[in-house]
């Protein structure tokens, strides 16, 4: 492997680690802020993401503006269809039930939860299931395109981006602002080593940056879940893998501004590309909350589970891989990377992620309680 | 006094608040009354701050602490 290779991975390890830490830390869970508006009309998560999209805006903003971002907008992201909010909404319902987000059970996972684990693995199967309908749904998702090849907002005005930006960030830190004014930044939170919300918000805005400089592209991890289907699948039934597209095609390309040569991946078992950029993060991730656990002496497996939450648990993370392909793209890679740049496809998917986490909450109720 | 334990732990997120809040307005009376106490063992740390908050604005107090690896929050009568 090169040696920038190897330098590009160890960086998105070490930003993943970070990532994972602060998570744990704060339990920083974006399936919990969606969840909670509809399920408790609580806030109290949804205004740090707030703060960590208007910091990553203003962040990749300047990066645009002083010329060091290697590709604006950032590759990957494509003109708007209906199938982003339909994928949002799918995904939204499917993180709800599976108790965290792609990345929530990841650092859920390295405290040693069970269910989390179980997510994962609903994870992988979607991601498997959704290699089978791949061809018909990229067919859908070409008859629901939307007439236009911008792929942000400032681009389908016909704008430069600093304006609209700028806006962006100034309605997101005008909220910020009043929140911090009516003291709502404060947690009531009495875990050991907890790090406030805003804070870690603001570490993570950082860390996504980071990422950004390093690789070119913004977090994102799902087709990595696919690879591990794939991989499951090259073992037990290779000859059907070799016959799905979606495992054999190699459809996306990317420059690593550290070399500027082009690689290409795509969700099949080859350590490409995909596996460059996500892997390290996930590992991180893990890792990253796995040490936070153990410095805390919180990390604790818990086996006796009620088998209902098991069940809806792995049902959740199924639903959530075909939301993040559907779509495509992950809470992760919109909100944190495609959202800040005004991009189309990530505001529908956002849109679609409302009434998904609604429909979540009223499932989850349903389960928890009335099984209880 | 009587004593209902709860052991969450391991359960998916928002199982703490949800079950709690459950157990306080069926036994709302008895806990405002100082009859009854929960206890709540949880692994989730979000739990450490929205179980006592929502326990609190129903008019009983509580108390986290951490035991092991895991919380402890147990409810008590409010001081007036």
């Amino acid at each position: 492997m090169d040696f920038s290779v190897w330098i590009i991975m160890s960086g998105l390890l070490v930003i993943g680690a970070a990532a994972g830490f602060l998570m744990h830390r704060s339990d920083f869970c974006m399936a919990g802020a969606f969840r909670d508006v509809f399920l408790f009309k609580s806030y109290k998560l949804i205004r740090p993401l707030v703060l960590l999209i208007t910091l990553s805006a203003l962040l990749f903003e300047l990066f645009r503006l002083t010329g060091i971002l290697p590709s604006y907008p950032f590759p990957w992201f494509a003109p708007p269809a209906g199938v982003n909010i339909f994928g949002g909404m799918v995904f939204g319902l499917g993180m709800v039930l599976a108790g965290g987000c792609v990345v929530g059970v990841l650092y859920k996972m390295g405290s040693g939860n069970l269910m989390a684990f179980i997510a994962f693995l609903g994870l992988i199967a979607g991601s498997a299931l959704y290699a089978e309908i791949h061809i018909w749904w990229r067919s859908l998702a070409k008859q629901t395109s939307f007439s236009t090849q911008a792929v942000t907002i400032p681009q389908w005005i016909g704008v430069s981006s600093i304006m609209p930006v700028l806006a962006f960030v100034a309605i997101g830190g005008f909220f910020c602002w009043r929140w911090q004014r009516a003291g709502l930044w404060v947690n009531k939170n009495e875990a050991e080593g907890f790090i406030p919300l805003w804070l870690t918000a603001t570490g993570l805005a950082v860390l996504g940056a980071l990422a950004v400089l390093l690789c070119g592209i913004p977090m994102g991890v799902t087709t990595s879940y696919a690879k591990g289907a794939a991989l499951v699948e090259s073992w037990i039934i290779p000859g059907h893998l070799a016959t799905l597209p979606y495992f054999t095609t190699v459809p996306a390309h990317l420059s690593l501004p550290v070399d500027g040569i082009l690689r290409s991946g795509g969700a099949g078992v080859h350590f490409d590309i995909i596996a460059i950029v996500q892997v390290p993060l996930i590992l991180g991730i893990i890792g990253g909350a796995w040490l936070s656990a153990q410095l805390l002496g919180e990390f604790r497996i818990i086996w006796k589970v009620p088998f209902n939450q098991v069940t809806m648990v792995f049902a959740g993370g199924v639903i959530m891989a075909l939301g993040a392909r559907m779509s495509p793209g992950c809470n992760v890679w919109h909100l944190w990377g495609g959202f800040p740049l005004l991009t189309m496809q990530s505001l529908l998917f956002a849109v679609g992620l409302l009434p998904g986490a609604w429909l979540g909450g009223k499932v989850l109720q349903r389960v928890l309680i009335t099984a209880a | 006094m009587k004593t209902l334990k709860m052991d969450i732990r391991g359960q998916v997120c928002p199982s703490s608040l949800l079950l709690v809040l459950r157990e306080i307005n069926r036994q709302h009376r008895d806990l405002i009354a100082g009859h009854l106490r929960m206890v709540i063992l949880t692994d989730n740390r979000d739990a450490t701050g929205t179980v006592p908050e929502a326990v609190r604005n129903m008019g009983v107090d509580a108390v986290v602490e951490k035991v092991g690896g895991y919380y402890r929050i147990t409810t008590q009568q409010l001081k007036h």
